[in-house]
């Protein structure tokens, strides 16, 4: 007998953990930052398991959205200031 | 139960992002991993405010929750150093 509990939140936390060790191993910077918003996601729905669903709103929408956007935003100007 | 599970996967996720401040060299790799190092210390708050009757303390959340829009601006005070650093000595940081 499975419990389905345990098991979702094993799999939610071993995945949370997987995605930050990948996120820090891989060389490249925009595949990192892409490993980075889906480590967002995925702790989103961990607080969402745990009962905070406004701390679940806030992280989808600034954790994961906003701080990705800001990434991705100064990758993108380096990598322009870089070619010219 | 899942709040001592919680609790354990925040501390990991702390420390591979005090490994990744150290050992990177990149300056942008070394904020995301301040980001990581944040998100497990949310991770333990969020998990140690519920109670063992199940009632909800709602105090952490209102920390956590100002706790991530302190992070965001954080990181956009970094993220603007790396550009006004990379603007003034025309390289990057550990690159």
């Amino acid at each position: 007998m499975i419990e389905y509990a345990l098991f979702i939140d094993l799999m939610l936390g071993v995945g949370a953990v997987i995605t930050a060790i990948l996120c820090l191993a891989i060389r490249d910077l925009f595949q990192s930052i892409l490993v980075f918003m889906c480590m967002g996601l995925l702790v989103t729905l961990i607080w969402a398991r745990l009962g905070a669903w406004d701390v679940a709103i806030a992280e989808a929408a600034i954790g994961a959205g906003l701080t990705g956007a800001l990434l991705l935003a100064t990758r993108r100007r380096l990598m322009q200031q870089d070619k010219s | 139960m899942e709040g001592s599970l919680y609790t354990a996967i925040g501390i990991a996720m702390f420390g591979i992002g005090l490994f990744g401040v150290v050992a990177l060299a990149q300056a942008m790799k070394k904020i995301l991993a301040v980001n990581i190092c944040g998100v497990g210390i949310f991770m333990i708050f969020i998990a140690n405010s519920t109670a063992v009757n199940g009632s909800v303390d709602y105090v952490p959340h209102a920390i956590v929750l100002t706790g991530i829009v302190v992070a965001v601006a954080g990181t956009a005070l970094a993220l603007s150093l790396v550009c006004r650093i990379y603007d003034k000595t025309k390289q990057q940081v550990g690159k």
